[in-house]
């Protein structure tokens, strides 16, 4: 599907369009059945019986970006201004020519009126060809402050 | 105000409005944390947070550590979390299981029910040491009702049924009575959150009915595009849904006579699956009397003073930090002996307005500290609470309602804050009682 070089494109991409709030062009990024997942007090909790910070499929997603561009939610108004930096990309070997896993880091720099937060985490994306399209179909956001205090998540991560 | 003069509360909250140094003012916070949260009534947890023998969370009285810990005998205590000895914290963890606390500093080890079981070379201390005198100070005053475990630094104060009254006791019995096991499961995590301002923001926001529609449209009208259902409708001037004021700064929120909970148990008999189940295994737990009850009267929504909150799917426990920092930890609730699926979408449904990352709880935050930001200017230095005011309903037995869009809630919440504050009526022990007993 993507080789080592087109999979790190792939998620530069996503990096920047999340870092310039391109939320349309963002949501483009997933798979017609999709899933977003920030799990909360842990790293491997049972959804079943524990909340997450984010467990959405492509509904909640879809609401999520329209909330987002609504001008009405305000703990995004002014949205924060975001850099984050992509690393340590590597390839699953539990990927299959239709299915790639890839983990990755992130760290991110969120500044929103005089405050500089830094949000810091581990990503796991399962990407899948749609259309002859790279599209996410699964991507999980291990943070490594999931079970602390967090003033505001409501920028993409 | 000049530092260390006398606070005079009575002119700070009116019948109609509130000075901001109320939410501003280190030395009201101060004041606070000491007659509010050191020497009343204070929500600790809920013993669904700990099921099983061992179970303990670490908590906060104000700003005193405490333990809440549930024993190998199976009871629940509330023991300040400081070592016997010189004072170490002996549990540093948030939560987990244990049988054992011991002190990092010198050893001495504590059961989880307080009693100090090991010292280490207790050879110097002689035959006057008396191990049994010296477990973990267990906290002045505990008690409990369906699960919901508050705690008092001070001796002094009224009992808990007296302090929270027969309508917040109902809501608490609804609150659990909401399960066919006719209790709360609070397992299933939490979220933490805070933001840069007042404590009582949240408290009051928690039961505000006149945010709804204009704060919160971006998430609702996503609802009511999804749904087809108007989402907001409880919430405008014209509903017919209430806010009571239940006494000693207790709000609820009624909304049974917008006919929410009518609704709710028409769709839960008329959908197979995991509704028309649940809605049976109640009947059958509760009666059919009581289970329609319980479902018309619908999910609470409860602010209880000084700290916690009962919203339909969670326990809401706010934490002051300072004058202008505030945590909120919100706990979901799930229900017990329901079909999974009927907890896991209400888990789902949780989350997609709360949280740090969810899209409604978060626009209250920032709005908490927007109105901070706000009160920095001076030249006008009240803030209106009058909405509604005068048009109050008081029934026979003292509870007050208005319209749910009235700001009777933040009438209700700041009064008493003042009567407890000026040390007027409040939550110590009244003369007549101390007579009586
Ligand atoms: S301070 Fe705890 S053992 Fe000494
Ligand atoms: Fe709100």
């Amino acid at each position: 599907m993507l080789d080592h070089h087109g999979v790190e494109q792939f998620l530069y991409r996503e990096a920047r369009l999340m870092d310039t709030h391109a939320y349309d062009t963002w949501l483009e990024l997933w798979a017609r059945t999709a899933h977003y997942w920030i799990p909360c007090n842990g790293d491997d909790i049972d959804v079943t019986r524990h909340v997450s910070l984010v467990n959405e499929d492509r509904p909640g997603l879809e609401d999520r970006v329209q909330r987002l561009k609504s001008g009405a939610h305000y703990a995004q108004d002014p949205p924060s201004r975001l850099s984050r930096v992509v690393s340590n990309v590597e390839l699953d070997q539990d990927s299959s020519p239709d299915a790639l896993v890839v983990h990755s880091t992130f760290n991110l720099s969120a500044h929103r009126r005089r405050r500089l937060d830094v949000v810091a985490g581990r990503v796991t994306h399962r990407l899948v060809l749609e259309d002859g399209q790279v599209r996410i179909a699964t991507k999980k956001v291990v943070l490594v402050d999931n079970d602390d205090t967090i003033m505001n998540l409501t920028y993409l991560v | 105000m000049t530092a260390g003069a006398p606070i005079r509360y009575a002119d700070l909250v009116l019948d109609d409005r509130v000075h901001d140094s109320v939410y501003t003012d280190p030395q009201i916070f101060e004041e606070e944390i000491d007659r509010i949260f050191h020497h009343g009534w204070v929500f600790v947890g809920h013993e669904g947070e700990v099921p099983e023998p061992g179970d303990y969370r670490s908590r906060e009285l104000g700003r005193q550590p405490v333990i809440f810990a549930r024993g190998d005998d199976g009871v629940v205590r509330v023991l300040m979390n400081r070592c016997t000895h010189r004072g170490a914290m002996v549990c540093p963890y948030e939560r987990g299981n244990s049988r054992f606390f011991t002190c990092a500093y010198h050893g001495w080890t504590f059961r989880n029910s307080g009693g100090l079981v090991g010292v280490p070379h207790p050879e110097q201390y002689g035959d006057s040491f008396d191990r049994d005198a010296l477990g973990l100070r267990p906290v002045p005053r505990c008690d409990s009702y369906r699960g919901f475990v508050f705690a008092s630094l001070s001796v002094d104060v009224v009992p808990l049924v007296e302090h929270l009254g027969p309508r917040v006791l109902a809501e608490m019995d609804i609150a659990g009575d909401l399960s066919p096991g006719g209790r709360l499961e609070v397992t299933a995590g939490v979220h933490k959150f805070g933001y840069g301002g007042n404590w009582k923001l949240q408290l009051e926001n928690s039961v505000d009915g006149y945010h709804i529609t204009h704060l919160h449209r971006s998430y609702f009208r996503i609802q009511e595009e999804r749904s087809g259902r108007d989402a907001m409708r409880f919430a405008t001037a014209a509903s017919p849904a209430l806010v009571h004021s239940l006494g000693n700064g207790h709000v609820s929120w009624d909304l049974s006579p917008a006919g929410f909970g009518g609704a709710a148990i028409e769709r839960l008999r008329n959908t197979p699956g995991w509704p028309r189940d649940y809605y049976d295994l109640l009947v059958s737990a509760h009666g059919q009397a009581r289970a329609d009850e319980v479902l018309s009267h619908g999910a609470g929504h409860v602010a209880i003073f000084p700290n916690l909150v009962i919203i339909a799917s969670q326990l809401r426990m706010i934490r002051p930090v300072a004058v202008d920092r505030t945590e909120v930890f919100i706990y979901p609730t799930l229900l017990s002996d329901v079909p999974p699926e009927m907890n896991e979408e209400r888990l789902r449904r949780h989350e997609s307005f709360y949280g740090p990352a969810g899209g409604g709880a978060t626009d209250d935050l920032e709005v908490f500290e927007r109105v901070t930001a706000g009160l920095r200017a001076k030249v006008d230095p009240w803030i209106r609470i009058d909405r509604g005011l005068g048009r109050e309903v008081v029934a026979d037995d003292g509870t007050v309602s208005a319209q749910i869009t009235s700001e009777l809630s933040n009438r209700a919440i700041l009064g008493h804050w003042r009567r407890v504050m000026s040390g007027e009526a409040s939550v110590r022990l009244s003369p007549r009682r101390s007579t009586e007993e």
